[in-house]
């Protein structure tokens, strides 16, 4: 493990270093025909899905049960990012390390056949339901935590330990949520943005989240695979089929205005995730609540 | 990994994070575009693109790499821009021998949109070789490649473009065979393409043969005044008319979420609520309207940066790099056009290029310093619409003149609302292969 890390870090210097005036890259081949057929099929689902939520609102209108938000409840546009300076240079390590090591390896990866990357991916997304279904109780939604452990149980048994999501072909679709929800659910704040190392934008409800989503899957560590060096392996193994589904470049803008841009759609998301979970929980309004000042 | 899932929304938001009063009523502006700025489907047909069920036929796989270089004339990289060094471009090679195809971005986009991505994939799919190319007003390649730095002026843009694609071919790898080279662009890099070919002619450096302008502008110049306009009457100035814009869609995507069953908002759920809050001309409108003002924000940026101008940008104290630029995106978004012509544009040209008016610099940004190879070089073409939202009547009828029989116009496709589907793409290839005209096609 150790070895791994200096690799990463000599690759990381030696990129800072570099002044080659030519790279040429290989990327994963593109699949035109096979995007355009799943485009089809998402506008049918999509107009199926609109056609739903006309009939979703049409009853929502029916019961009264959600108060609409006017436009005087929308946070400020301006995002709160105290620890600019920090997040501007974590943002900038970022983009070196997933240029340098992060991105490479990821297309690597992405050369791997398809039925083993899903594989890998259901993988997680299983053991990922493991913190859900405890969110899930912790925001006091039963019926979604029986759901997710559901989900959790036919997947690790009849999908072969995961590998196989079973449970979305039985209409048991994949919900996660995290301990970041469940702080929103009971009412904390996103807090200031923020850049995590190697992670990405966050929030400081996010990171704090995200630490003890990790804790909880490390509390309950199924089939003993939160301890020893293998977590090292699993954590990486994770990371790059994250970073490998993402199609997200670093500086593809090529704008000096990205990193404000990022905050502002990273933030303004949540606050929306915010809002909504709120009125599904009928909770008062958070119309007096500062945001993003 | 949520942060880098929003990201891939950048550009959609970019465009749709501003949507405007429902009952705000456009009227057509000065001339008019062949139909009408108001033309709903237009508008709708310039947002959403081509429906998927309406695409051409694409090939199963695309091989792609991407090259970063450095150009030799570069100037000093401001810290500001230090990711930006070397210029990026995206290529496909045939197995075989083949004719190479290089396609030029649209206005302030880079080399590997969705569009590029689409017209890649068509001309991959016919035996091309694929070069795609971002906008020389793309701020990484204003960065990387431009002479000047201040991005916009047709010609300057075109002769750094021009010496960008042979320092690429020449770093090509060796067993790439190339038999032929056609340029190609859209919008803005349509008119990049014809001006590039036109440069070759004279130079013979790459022997472009055809050049297919898609969608271009006429002028300019014009066609911006017209997404300035657009801007000011569907979103309005200051910054209390974009405030206003944001805190709509924030409600409208809220309540939608707040309606709806799933409190997750994934890539995919984003898209369709984008395209749910999206509803009315005006709404299409304000989105076309950002969209530009967005491309226009880091022209003026890199521009005034690179000639000193002082607008928004401190030339004794440059930004550095962990400085937040907010403040001065904030100024940026209330500017339109007219401002970085008056301001920095022409101040810059008017000291580089002797004898120049600011008329004259206006002038020269139009189709029309082409004329006689458009009206008798048989190697160009064009293609676009006749509902096409950044030409008027008179510009598409000086297209249709000047190109006699090498001009298809589609009677709905609003600006590249129609690139990729059957029709197009069977027509730009015919084009590019010179069968065009051919009688009993």
């Amino acid at each position: 493990m150790r070895a791994a890390v200096c690799t990463c870090w000599a690759a990381l210097a030696l990129s800072a270093c570099a002044s080659q005036n030519l790279t040429i890259r290989r990327l994963p081949a593109e699949t035109p025909a096979a995007d355009n057929a799943a485009a089809v099929k998402n506008a049918a689902v999509l107009a199926a899905a609109a056609a739903g939520a006309s009939r979703e609102i049409a009853k929502q209108n029916t019961k009264q049960a959600v108060i609409p938000l006017t436009t005087a409840d929308a946070p400020s546009m301006y995002s709160y990012d105290p620890w600019e300076r920090v997040n501007r240079f974590t943002y900038r390590f970022n983009a070196r390390f997933d240029e340098a090591v992060f991105l490479p390896v990821a297309y690597g990866y992405g050369r791997l056949p398809a039925p083993i990357r899903s594989g890998v991916h259901n993988f997680f997304d299983n053991l990922t339901d493991v913190q859900s279904t405890i969110n899930y109780a912790l925001q006091l939604h039963p019926m979604a935590g029986v759901r997710t452990l559901g989900r959790f149980l036919i997947n690790s048994t009849l999908g072969i330990g995961g590998l196989f999501d079973v449970a979305a072909k039985l209409n048991l679709e994949s919900a996660p949520t995290g301990l970041s929800a469940t702080m929103s659910r009971w009412g904390m704040h996103p807090g200031p943005y923020l850049v995590l190392p190697f992670y990405g934008p966050s929030t400081l409800r996010d990171a704090v989240g995200l630490f003890g989503d990790f804790g909880i899957s490390y509390a309950v560590d199924i089939a003993q695979l939160y301890r020893g060096n293998k977590t090292w392996l699993l954590g990486t193994v994770n990371a790059i089929d994250q970073r490998s589904s993402a199609s997200f470049r670093y500086y593809s803008t090529g704008s000096p205005f990205e990193y404000e841009t990022v905050r502002f759609l990273y933030v303004h998301k949540e606050l929306i995730e915010d809002d909504a979970r709120h009125a599904k929980d009928r909770q008062k309004q958070r119309d007096t609540t500062p945001s993003g000042q | 990994m949520k942060g880098p899932a929003a990201l891939t929304l950048t550009l959609l938001l970019a465009g749709a994070t501003h949507a405007s009063s429902p009952a705000l009523h456009l009227e057509p502006l000065d001339t008019g575009p062949a139909t009408g700025l108001a033309d709903s489907a237009a508008l709708r047909a310039t947002i959403f693109g081509t429906p998927p069920q309406e695409m051409a036929s694409l090939p199963e796989s695309v091989p792609l790499e991407e090259i970063d270089i450095a150009m030799p004339w570069a100037r000093p990289v401001p810290e500001v821009f230090w990711f930006d060094r070397r210029l990026r471009v995206w290529f496909s090679a045939q197995d075989k021998p083949a004719p190479l195809a290089i396609v030029i971005s649209g206005i302030g986009s880079d080399g590997n949109t969705s569009l590029l991505s689409t017209l890649r994939a068509a001309l991959y799919g016919a035996g091309y070789h694929v070069l795609t190319m971002p906008s020389p007003t793309f701020p990484g390649f204003i960065v990387a490649a431009s002479s000047t730095g201040v991005a916009g002026d047709l010609l300057q843009d075109d002769r750094d473009l021009y010496a960008a694609m042979q320092q690429i071919l020449t770093h090509l790898p060796r067993q790439v065979q190339i038999t032929d080279v056609d340029v190609l662009g859209y919008s803005l890099g349509g008119a990049n393409a014809a001006v590039v070919k036109s440069i070759d002619a004279v130079e013979g450096k790459l022997n472009i043969h055809r050049a297919i302008m898609i969608n271009p502008p006429v002028s300019l110049f014009t066609s911006v005044a017209r997404l300035d306009k657009l801007f000011a009457v569907s979103i309005g100035s200051g910054d209390a008319g974009v405030e206003r814009l944001y805190k709509r869609l924030y409600t409208r995507l809220a309540n939608l979420y707040r309606m709806s069953d799933k409190v997750r908002t994934d890539d995919n759920d984003l898209l369709a609520a984008a395209a749910v809050v999206l509803k009315t001309d005006a709404d299409f409108s304000a989105a076309i309207a950002f969209t530009f003002r967005i491309a226009l924000m880091n022209m003026f940026f890199a521009g005034d940066l690179y000639a000193g101008t002082g607008v928004v940008i401190d030339p004794k104290h440059p930004p550095r790099v962990n400085d937040s630029l907010e403040e001065t995106a904030r100024t940026l978004r209330d500017k339109p056009f007219s401002e970085y012509f008056t301001q920095v544009f022409a101040p810059f040209y008017l000291a580089h290029r002797v004898n120049s008016t600011p008329e004259s610099l206006k002038a020269d940004n139009n189709l029309a310093i082409i004329a006689v190879p458009l009206r008798k070089n048989p190697d160009y073409y064009a293609q676009t619409n006749s509902d096409d939202v950044i030409l008027d009547k008179s510009e598409l009828a000086w297209l249709q003149s000047t190109l006699g029989d090498r001009i298809a116009v589609y009677d709905h496709g609003g600006h590249l609302g129609n690139l990729g589907e059957r029709r197009q793409i069977a027509d730009m290839l015919e084009m590019l292969s010179g069968h065009w005209n051919d009688p009993g096609r």
